[in-house]
C-alpha cells in the first residue's frame, strides 16, 4: 500500500495514473497558490509549474504556510517548490520567477500544459490568463478570495463562460471637484492626500490641464475649476521652498488655510453644502485654536459641528470609534487636531528630506511609513476643516492600500474545490463541472451553481484563434492580410500588387479593421500601414493581430504570433498560413433584449482605462496593464440549491503590491 | 513586549483586518486540544496555527504508516514507523513559532475521569475522524465541563463537521453597509445526540430541497453502519444495508417526502467503497471549513456554524442542517 493508495481507492486507478502524467501550470504562488500546491502534491499530479512574480512580504506569513520568516524578500515560487517539494517526492515542480505577461510565455507554451489553475490577484493577469487558456483551447479553473468569500469557476472553451464573458465591475471613481473641493466621507480626504497632495508635494510635477478640459467637458462646474487652476499654480511655489524649516507652516498655510477660503468665497459651491473651516497652524500649534462654529447651508445661521462628540476639535476625533480595543498600539491611536499637526509636520520633514537626499520624485506607498504617516495626517486635517470623521493610520492603510483582508481557511476550502473541479475536467466529465462559491450565507456555506454557457457577445471566447507563425521583421501586414482574403485599402498604392503573393484574381475579399490589442493599425480607408512590416508596427511574437470584419457579420479571427518552425526555408514567405482558415461563424444580431451588456465593439473591451477625467480611487494594478477589481458572480442559472446573487468576489490577497495608479 | 505586539500586529494584519484585534486577542488566549492527526487534523492545525492560538494540544498514539503520506503533509517518507505527534510537531511548530505545541502520544481513554482531566485547562476540543459513538462520549464530557465542542472528518470524498458551543455569544456585523453597528446574539447548541434525533417535519419542501438531504442521511448512514458493525463500510456488499439504514433515518426524521421518498444508490455506492479513504482535496475543504468555524467560535466573532455542516466533493456544494437547536437565527 503506497502512497496513493486512498486517492487510487477514492479516484480510482485511471485517473490516478493520467495524474502522474497531467502538466499543470500553476499561475500564483500565493496565498491560493501555496494552498494549491500541496493540495497538488498530495493528490498525485505529476508535473508542477509554478509561476510567480512577487516576493514574500511578513503580511504574507499568517496564510501562505509554505514560507517563514527567514523567507521574507525571496522569490515565492522558488521558496514554494522547495518547501513543497518534500510533500511528495515524485512530483516534478519546475518553479518560475517570472511576470505570465512575458513574450516568451506564448500560445506555443500555453499549449504544453494539460490544465491550468489561476491563483491570481489582479484582473490583469487573469483576463490575460483566460484569453491565453481560450486561444489555446486548455482548461482553464478561475479562482479568488477576499476575507471569508472565495469563488472556483471551471472554465473550457466552447462548454462554459470563459472569464471575460461577464463585465467585471469597474474601479470606484469620484468626480474632481468631490476630491479637490467638495469632500464629504474619509475616503475623498484620502483620496485627495495620496493621490492629489502626496504628488503635487513630492512626485512627478505634471501638468493638470488635460484632467481641467475632460472635466469641464464632462459638464464639471466651470468656476471651480478656474479655482483649482489657481491652486495648482501655487504648488510650484511651494515645492521649490520644501526644504526649508518653514515648509510645514507654508504648506499647511496654503491647503488647511488659504485654499480653503478661497473656496469658500464661492458662495454658490456651498448653497447646499456646510461650509469648511479654514485652520491656523500657529495658533494650533501654541494651543489657542479653536475649530470656528460652522455654517449650516442655505442658512446664516451658525451650527456647532460636533465632531464624534468633542465639539471644539481638541479632543481625539477618531474615526469608526469600534468598540474592538487598540490593542495598545499606535496605529490604531484616535488622533487629536494637535497629534494630527504634529505628524503632518514631520512627515512633511522627513518625505522632503528623502526627496531632497535622491531627487527622485517619491510615489505613495502604504509600507512607506513617512508616506503613510504624511496621508494619514493630511487627510484628517482635512477631515477636520470639513466636518467629517477623522480615521486612525490602521484605517488609512487599509483604505489607501486597497488592502484586501486574508485568511489561510478560505484559501485552503478554495484550494481543494480547484483540485476537485480540475479532476472533473481532466476526467472530461464535462456534466460535474460547477461553479463553487465560499460564502457566509448560514444554511449553504458553499454554494454551487452550474456552468452558464458562452456570452455570445464575448470578446474573448468567441473569437476564433489561429497559430500564426511569422517573421515580423519581414512579415508585410498587406500581404497577411491578402493570404487570409481582406481587401486591400481604397487608397492604397497598386505599385507592388504584382509582386505580392496569395493575391488571386477573382477570389472574393473581405474588408476588415485590423487592431492589435485596442490599437488600430489598419481600416478600408486608411491602409497606409499595409506596406510596414509587423515588427515596425510592434506586433511581434507573443502579440497577436485580431481581424474585425468591417460589416460586423462575422466573429473576429485572432492570428497569434509565433517563431517560425527551425525548418522553415529562409527564401520562403516570411509566414506560415495554414493551408484552410477555420470558417468565422457569424456574429449574433447586436442588442438582443436580453444581451448582457457588453460594448458593441469588441475592441472596446480591451481599450485603457479612460478615466482622464476622474480620479481612480480603488485598485489599480501593479503590472499596470489594466484595472483591476471585483469580480461580480454570475447571475443564478438552474443551481442546484438556490444561489446567492450578488456574492463579491475579490482577487485574492497578494493585496500587498496593489498600489494607487493615478 | 510592545516590540512583540506590534510584530504580532503586522504578522497577523490581514486577519486582524477581517476579525479586529479582540478577536485576535481571544485566539492567543486560547487553548486548543485535536484529537486524533490524518489528513483533516492536519489541515485544521495547519490553519489554527497560522492564525495565532495560544496552544495546541494535540493526542495521536498511531505510528505514521506510508498510507498517511497522501493527505497528511506533516509526515515525510522517512517518518514512516514514527509516533505520528513526533514526526510533525517540529513541522507545526515551524508554521508559526508564536503558538506553543504540546503533544500526547498515549491512546484516548474515553472513562470519565480521562476525559476530565484531559480537557482541564482546554478552551476547545476537535475531535477528527471518530466513530460516532466516540463523538457522543467526547461531546458529552465537553458538555459537563462546558468546553466547546468540534467533531470533523472526511469520509471518502464526503465530508462532515459538528459543533457544540453550549450557551455560545459572538459579536457581528454587516461589513458590506458602511457603519452597520455590531449585534451579540446568542444561541443555545445541542448535544450531538439530541442534534441526531432531531425532526426535519418542520422544514418547508424548499428548505428541504436546500439542505441536500440525500448528502446528510447518506453520511448518517455511514454513521450508523460503522456504530453497528464497528468497522467502516468497505464494499459494494454495504450497499444495501447503507441505503436500508437510511431509509430507516429518512423515516426516523420525518424528511419530507416530496423532496426524498428514498435514498438513491449515488452517494451511498460511492460511499459504501470509499468512506474509510481520505484525499486532500477534500481534507482541505474539510479542514478550512472546521478551522474556520473554531476560530469563529474562540473570537467570539461572527456566527459559527449551527450545527452539522456536510459536504459533497464530487457534487462541490457543502449544506449545514440545523438540528436540535431551538429559536431561530
Amino acid at each position: 500500500m503506497g502512497r496513493d493508495a486512498h486517492a487510487r481507492a477514492i479516484l480510482g486507478d485511471e485517473l490516478c495514473s493520467q495524474l502522474a502524467n497531467t502538466r499543470v501550470l500553476l499561475v500564483g504562488a500565493g496565498g491560493i497558490g501555496c494552498e494549491l500546491l500541496k493540495t497538488l502534491l498530495l493528490t498525485g499530479f505529476g508535473h508542477i509549474t509554478l509561476l510567480d512574480l512577487d516576493t514574500i512580504d511578513l503580511s504574507n506569513l499568517n496564510r501562505q504556510f509554505l514560507f517563514r520568516k527567514k523567507d521574507v524578500k525571496q522569490s515565492k515560487a522558488l521558496v514554494a517548490a522547495e518547501a513543497a517539494g518534500p510533500f511528495n517526492p515524485a512530483c516534478k515542480i519546475e518553479p518560475i520567477h517570472a511576470d505570465i505577461f512575458e513574450p516568451r510565455f506564448d500560445l506555443a507554451w500555453f499549449s504544453g500544459f494539460d490544465i491550468v489553475l489561476n491563483a491570481l490577484d489582479n484582473l490583469g493577469a487573469r483576463l490575460h490568463v483566460n484569453k491565453m487558456c481560450i486561444s489555446a483551447n486548455i482548461p482553464l479553473v478561475e479562482s479568488g478570495t477576499a476575507g471569508y468569500m472565495g469563488q472556483v469557476q471551471p472554465i473550457v472553451k466552447d462548454r462554459s463562460e470563459c472569464f471575460a464573458c461577464m463585465p467585471k465591475e469597474t474601479p470606484k471613481t469620484f468626480p474632481v471637484c468631490t476630491i479637490r473641493s467638495t469632500p464629504s466621507t474619509p475616503i475623498h480626504c484620502i483620496v485627495w492626500a495620496k493621490s492629489y497632495l502626496f504628488g503635487k508635494l513630492f512626485g512627478e510635477s505634471e501638468d493638470d490641464e488635460a484632467e481641467f478640459a475632460e472635466a469641464l467637458k464632462n459638464g464639471e462646474n466651470p468656476n471651480e475649476i478656474a479655482e483649482l487652476r489657481v491652486e495648482a499654480a501655487a504648488f510650484t511655489k511651494i515645492r521649490s521652498s520644501l526644504n526649508s524649516p518653514k515648509a510645514p507652516a507654508l504648506v499647511f498655510d496654503k491647503i488647511y488655510n488659504a485654499d480653503i477660503k478661497r473656496l469658500l468665497g464661492m458662495e454658490d459651491m456651498w448653497k447646499s453644502r456646510t461650509q469648511p473651516v479654514p485652520l491656523e497652524y500657529t495658533a494650533i500649534r501654541s494651543g489657542t485654536f479653536v475649530i470656528p462654529e460652522r455654517k449650516k447651508p442655505g442658512t446664516q445661521k451658525a451650527m456647532n459641528v460636533v465632531v464624534n462628540g468633542h465639539s471644539n476639535g481638541k479632543k481625539a476625533v477618531n474615526g469608526s470609534g469600534t468598540a474592538d480595543s487598540a490593542g495598545g498600539l499606535k496605529d490604531r491611536k484616535a488622533l487629536s487636531l494637535e497629534d494630527n499637526v504634529e505628524l503632518f509636520a514631520s512627515s512633511v520633514q522627513r518625505l522632503a528630506k528623502r526627496q531632497a537626499a535622491t531627487s527622485q520624485p517619491l510615489s505613495f506607498d502604504k509600507d512607506d511609513d513617512d508616506a503613510l504617516d504624511f496621508v494619514t495626517a493630511t487627510a484628517n486635517l482635512r477631515a477636520i476643516c470639513y466636518g467629517i470623521q477623522t480615521k486612525t493610520r490602521w484605517e488609512v492603510k487599509e483604505m489607501a492600500g486597497n488592502i484586501i483582508p486574508a485568511i489561510a481557511t478560505t484559501n485552503a476550502m478554495i484550494s481543494g474545490l480547484i483540485v476537485l473541479q480540475a479532476l472533473h475536467l481532466l476526467k472530461k466529465s464535462y456534466d460535474r463541472m460547477r461553479s463553487v462559491y465560499v460564502r457566509t450565507k448560514p444554511t449553504a456555506p458553499l454554494g454551487v451553481s452550474t456552468m452558464a454557457p458562452p456570452n455570445p457577445y464575448c470578446a474573448v471566447c468567441r473569437d476564433v484563434y489561429v497559430p500564426f507563425p511569422c517573421n515580423p521583421e519581414i512579415a508585410v501586414l498587406g500581404d497577411v492580410l491578402r493570404a487570409i482574403g481582406i481587401a486591400k485599402a481604397e487608397d492604397e498604392d497598386d505599385d507592388n500588387d504584382e509582386e505580392m503573393n496569395g493575391a488571386e484574381e477573382g477570389k472574393v475579399m473581405r474588408e476588415a479593421y485590423v487592431y492589435e490589442g485596442n490599437r488600430l493599425l489598419f481600416e478600408p480607408e486608411m491602409g497606409e500601414n499595409a506596406k510596414k512590416t509587423l515588427a515596425y508596427m510592434g506586433v511581434t511574437w507573443g502579440k497577436s493581430l485580431t481581424i474585425m470584419d468591417y460589416d460586423g457579420k462575422v466573429v473576429n479571427l485572432v492570428l497569434v504570433l509565433l517563431p517560425l518552425p527551425p525548418d522553415h526555408g529562409a527564401d520562403a514567405k516570411p509566414f506560415v498560413m495554414p493551408s484552410t482558415l477555420p470558417t468565422l461563424p457569424a456574429r449574433p444580431p447586436p442588442s438582443a433584449p436580453s444581451a448582457p451588456p457588453t460594448p458593441a465593439k469588441p475592441t472596446l473591451k480591451r481599450s485603457a482605462p479612460e478615466d482622464d477625467e476622474l480620479i481612480d480611487d480603488t485598485r489599480a494594478i501593479k503590472r499596470i496593464r489594466t484595472e483591476g477589481g471585483a469580480v461580480k458572480a454570475p447571475a443564478e442559472k438552474e443551481t442546484t440549491i438556490r444561489e446567492e446573487n450578488g456574492v463579491l468576489i475579490l482577487d485574492d490577497d497578494e493585496e500587498d503590491n496593489v498600489i494607487e495608479l493615478d | 513586549m510592545a516590540r512583540s505586539h506590534v510584530d504580532e500586529a503586522a504578522l497577523y494584519d490581514r486577519q486582524i483586518r477581517l476579525w479586529g484585534f479582540d478577536a485576535q486577542t481571544r485566539m492567543r488566549n486560547a487553548t486548543v486540544l485535536v484529537l486524533r492527526l490524518r489528513g483533516t487534523a492536519c489541515e485544521v492545525i495547519k490553519n489554527i496555527v497560522l492564525a495565532g492560538i495560544g496552544t495546541l494540544k494535540i493526542l495521536d498514539d498511531a505510528e505514521v504508516t506510508e498510507l498517511d503520506l497522501g493527505a497528511g503533509f506533516f509526515y515525510r517518507e522517512e517518518d514512516v514507523g514514527k509516533k505520528r505527534v513526533d514526526a510533525a510537531i517540529p513541522r507545526i511548530s515551524a508554521l508559526n513559532p508564536l503558538v506553543n505545541i504540546v503533544s500526547l502520544s498515549s491512546p484516548l481513554d474515553l472513562s470519565d475521569d480521562s476525559l476530565h482531566a484531559l480537557f482541564l485547562n482546554i478552551d476547545l476540543v476537535c475531535a477528527t475522524d471518530y466513530d460516532r459513538p466516540t463523538l457522543e462520549k467526547l461531546d458529552e464530557a465537553c458538555r459537563k465541563q462546558g468546553k466547546q465542542f468540534y467533531a470533523g472528518g472526511t469520509l471518502g470524498s464526503y465530508g462532515y463537521a459538528f459543533c457544540d458551543l453550549g450557551e455560545h455569544s459572538y459579536v457581528s456585523q454587516d461589513k458590506t453597509k458602511p457603519n452597520a453597528p455590531q449585534i451579540r446574539k446568542t444561541f443555545k447548541y445541542a448535544s450531538l445526540s439530541t442534534a441526531l434525533k432531531a425532526s426535519w417535519s418542520h422544514l418547508s419542501k424548499r428548505d428541504t430541497k436546500e439542505l441536500n438531504p440525500e448528502v446528510v442521511f447518506s453520511i448518517l448512514a455511514v454513521w450508523e453502519y460503522s456504530a453497528r458493525h464497528g468497522v467502516m463500510p468497505n464494499s459494494y456488499d454495504t450497499v444495501h444495508e447503507l441505503q436500508a439504514i437510511a431509509n430507516e433515518l429518512l423515516g426516523a426524521a420525518q424528511v419530507n417526502k416530496l423532496v426524498l421518498k428514498a435514498m438513491p444508490e449515488k452517494h451511498v455506492e460511492l460511499l459504501a467503497t470509499t468512506a474509510p479513504y481520505e484525499i486532500s482535496p477534500v481534507c482541505a475543504v474539510l479542514g478550512g471549513f472546521l478551522a474556520q468555524d473554531m476560530l469563529k467560535a474562540i473570537g467570539g466573532r461572527e456566527a459559527p456554524m449551527a450545527n452539522l455542516f456536510t459536504f459533497d466533493g464530487m457534487g462541490g456544494g457543502g449544506t449545514v442542517c440545523r438540528l436540535g437547536m431551538k429559536g431561530a437565527v
